[in-house]
């Protein structure tokens, strides 16, 4: 059983199409990350997951249940758009947002004062929302995302906005979860957080997947044309060989792009001939490069 | 449905504690009692005499002439703290024109009113001139009592001069009227004042006004409570954990709840207060469980459509223009009571009471005003305010799903249609 099904989702704004015949799945116990670039229909898609927005078409099943289900009380959900009750307690938020999740209050009893404590939080219990800074307010709001103890956490551009502390924190948070066998979804326009954190990835574009598979299935559809030399002398003639198309200084280094469909083991066999080689590297295509090939540099962002 | 309940219980709990609400629920009593008690206090605290409002009389007839003085200095005897100063100005020769002089004095200022009587006023004839000039609106009270004292002075003379006795007059004129109202069963009898009548008439009021109060009140709040979670975007971490129907249902629920103890409270004070003030007030038990039915059913009429209204809006302001219809069927009531209360079974009255979001307040006021409505009329207006709740709540729940999630723009009432007819 999957944590999430996608068959053939659609979903239109009036003339715009948003999300065109999205087929995903996600299995139980993985970091599955949610990639592209802005107004790909990322946001769209976990809305309807979570049932904020319901889909034209298609069908969307967690755990095997309908999204419309009880089911959601077992998915902690933190939106792109962050917001919590400003002049309720710190502890009252969590209770609140446990409740709804159909939390007893015995557990949450337990669970709020865990979560507080485990955030650095419990000092603040009794202070008002309004009164935390942004820091405290982010990680407020991881907590209450996942105070019910979901088995599913579906985060939409979890990093956005974050300071490098909390950063590492959720790093954390997710690395743990994923060891206590949840399911993490998340989604992100920034690669190398993705690149870090995810078993499998898809790739979404205009309302529909580009490419998806784990990153090591992604990487060996996209074999690099980048080598990263290190000669003993100039490097200059290769500029003039007919494979190469660029090279870049990369301090001693510089790496070398190669033209489509040319072979690293031809530079190299040249190289040979021409310079004494010290360092001869082919690298692995970044989810970045990939992401460009893709879909065409003007809408990636890394970092 | 547990979720709405948590969702109601959030919002009452959050709305009474905000300061606020407090604020708001102590302001209306306390003003209430604190006109009373100024306007009390301020007839008390007359207690230094006013300066004299001086008085200048031109009259022809000696004889009138000493009795307004005389009319003067008991005035002045009975109410010494709004004293009268006699100035009388002696007719010059050329009459009938009323004398100059005494006009030029009231323009120096030497005089505050100029009064000459003319004509043949102990005859049954002539007429009494007031003259004024730039009057200080602190002296227009004043100014009725010198009418009333000089009107009274000429009365007088008129009784003399026809020999009849004034005080055998009066005694003649004096038939005393008691009105009682019969209770149900025998020795209920109570005796009613004037200011009783008056109460008749203020009770449907009162019930139609703590209805309005309840409703666009708590109103007020839905809409500041939806623009808040809008602006500071929590609406969709509520949305992964309930549906926008509960979120909605919830919040009407919570803030119905506000409401019920706001008009339980003050209707408690204002009983409490006017049966102190020896004030008796029945009020029937079906009146109140009508009342009771009704607040709810209009409260939640108008907070579907608030919910609606504040779902596609911003801001507060924004929502202001689209609240501008809405509150004019409310106001309607307000403004046309003394007619409805005068005529509870009129044709303004019965028609008002078939437009659902008027009916609660319209049918709360004729109930209260009249004992004898057919039964039929009253399961009628039940019957359209429930058909109007519905209809008010559908199309609010499908505006509320999609207008929640909208930032920006205001969607125009085209594209608000095109999401009624999504399924």
């Amino acid at each position: 059983m999957h944590a999430i099904e996608l068959e053939n989702v659609c979903k239109s704004f009036g003339p715009v199409r948003a999300v065109d015949g999205l087929t995903v799945h996600v299995p139980q116990g993985c970091v599955y990350g949610f990639l592209g670039p802005n107004g790909a229909g990322k946001t769209t898609t976990l809305r309807m997951i979570m049932d904020i927005i319901r889909p034209d078409h298609g069908a969307i099943r967690l755990f095997g249940e309908p999204a419309s289900s009880p089911v959601r009380n077992r998915v902690g959900y933190m939106p792109e758009e962050r917001g919590l009750y400003r002049k309720m307690t710190v502890a009252a938020v969590l209770r609140y947002f446990g409740s709804l999740k159909g939390m007893t209050a015995e557990q949450l009893g337990r669970q709020v004062p865990a979560w507080l404590e485990r955030i650095d939080l419990a000092a603040h219990a009794r202070k008002k929302v309004e009164e935390l800074s942004r820091g405290m307010h982010q990680k407020l709001q991881f907590a209450a995302t996942v105070i019910n103890d979901p088995e599913l956490v579906i985060l939409d551009e979890p990093f956005s906005g974050l300071d490098p502390v909390n950063q590492d924190m959720l790093r954390e948070l997710i690395d743990t979860m994923r060891r206590e066998g949840r399911t993490i979804l998340f989604s992100t326009h920034v690669m190398h957080e993705a690149e870090r954190l995810c078993d499998f990835i898809v790739l979404i574009n205009q309302g529909a997947v580009v490419v998806n598979g784990t990153l090591d299935e992604i990487r060996a559809g996209h074999e690099s044309r980048t080598v990263s030399l290190e000669l003993e002398e100039d490097g200059g003639f290769l500029r003039t060989l007919p494979f190469v198309a660029s090279v870049k200084p990369d301090g001693r280094r510089m790496d070398v792009t190669l033209r489509e469909g040319a072979d690293p083991q031809d530079l190299l066999k040249t190289l040979v001939e021409r310079a004494r080689v010290r360092v001869f590297e082919i690298k692995q295509p970044s989810l970045h490069e990939i992401f460009v090939r893709l879909v065409g540099g003007a809408h990636v962002e890394d970092r | 449905m547990w979720k709405i309940g948590k969702v109601a219980q959030r919002e009452f709990l959050d709305t009474v504690k905000t300061k606020t609400f407090l604020l708001s629920l102590l302001f209306i009593p306390v003003l209430v009692v604190a006109i009373i008690l100024l306007s009390r206090k301020m007839i008390e605290s007359e207690t230094g005499p006013r300066p004299p409002v001086r008085v200048g009389v031109t009259s022809s007839s000696e004889e009138m002439s000493t009795r307004i003085a005389g009319a003067f200095a008991a005035h002045n005897e009975s109410h010494p703290q709004s004293p009268l100063a006699l100035r009388p100005v002696p007719a010059d020769g050329n009459e009938p024109s009323p004398p100059e002089t005494g006009k030029e004095k009231l323009r120096q200022g030497s005089l505050d009113v100029y009064v000459v009587l003319e004509g043949d006023l102990e005859g049954k004839d002539g007429t009494l001139y007031f003259y004024t000039y730039k009057t200080k609106a602190s002296q227009l009270d004043a100014l009725g009592t010198v009418e009333r004292v000089l009107r009274d002075a000429v009365i007088d003379r008129r009784y003399q001069a026809c020999g009849i006795d004034r005080a055998v007059f009066q005694e003649i004129q004096n038939v005393p009227i008691r009105r009682i109202e019969l209770g149900p069963e025998q020795g209920r009898e109570k005796e009613q004042s004037r200011g009783q009548q008056a109460v008749r008439m203020m009770v449907p009021f009162a019930f139609m006004y703590l209805i309005f109060i309840g409703i666009v009140g708590m109103g007020q709040h839905m809409i500041s409570s939806i623009i808040e979670e809008k602006n500071s975007r929590i609406i969709e971490m509520l949305l992964s954990a309930i549906s926008p129907f509960e979120l909605m249902a919830g919040k009407i629920l919570g803030l119905a709840g506000v409401g019920l103890a706001v008009m339980v409270l003050w209707g408690v004070a204002a009983y409490g207060a006017a049966t102190r003030q020896g004030i008796a007030i029945d009020i029937g038990a079906d009146l109140l469980v009508y009342g009771l039915l009704y607040y709810i059913l209009g409260f939640v009429l108008f907070s579907a459509l608030l919910a609606g209204v504040g779902s596609v809006c911003n801001t507060i302001k924004e929502t202001q223009s689209l609240m501008m219809p809405i509150m004019m069927v409310f106001i309607i009531p307000m403004i046309a009571w003394p007619v409805l209360a005068r005529d509870p079974n009129g044709d303004l009255a019965r028609v008002l009471s078939y437009v659902p979001p008027a009916t609660p307040m319209i049918m709360v006021l004729r109930l209260a005003s009249s004992p004898d409505i057919w039964w039929g009329e009253i399961a009628l207006s039940f019957l359209v305010l429930a058909v109007g709740v519905l209809v008010a709540i559908w199309a609010a729940a499908k505006i509320f799903r999609t207008g929640i999630l909208m930032y920006g723009k205001r969607p125009g009432p085209r594209e608000v249609l095109r999401w009624l007819r999504e399924r």
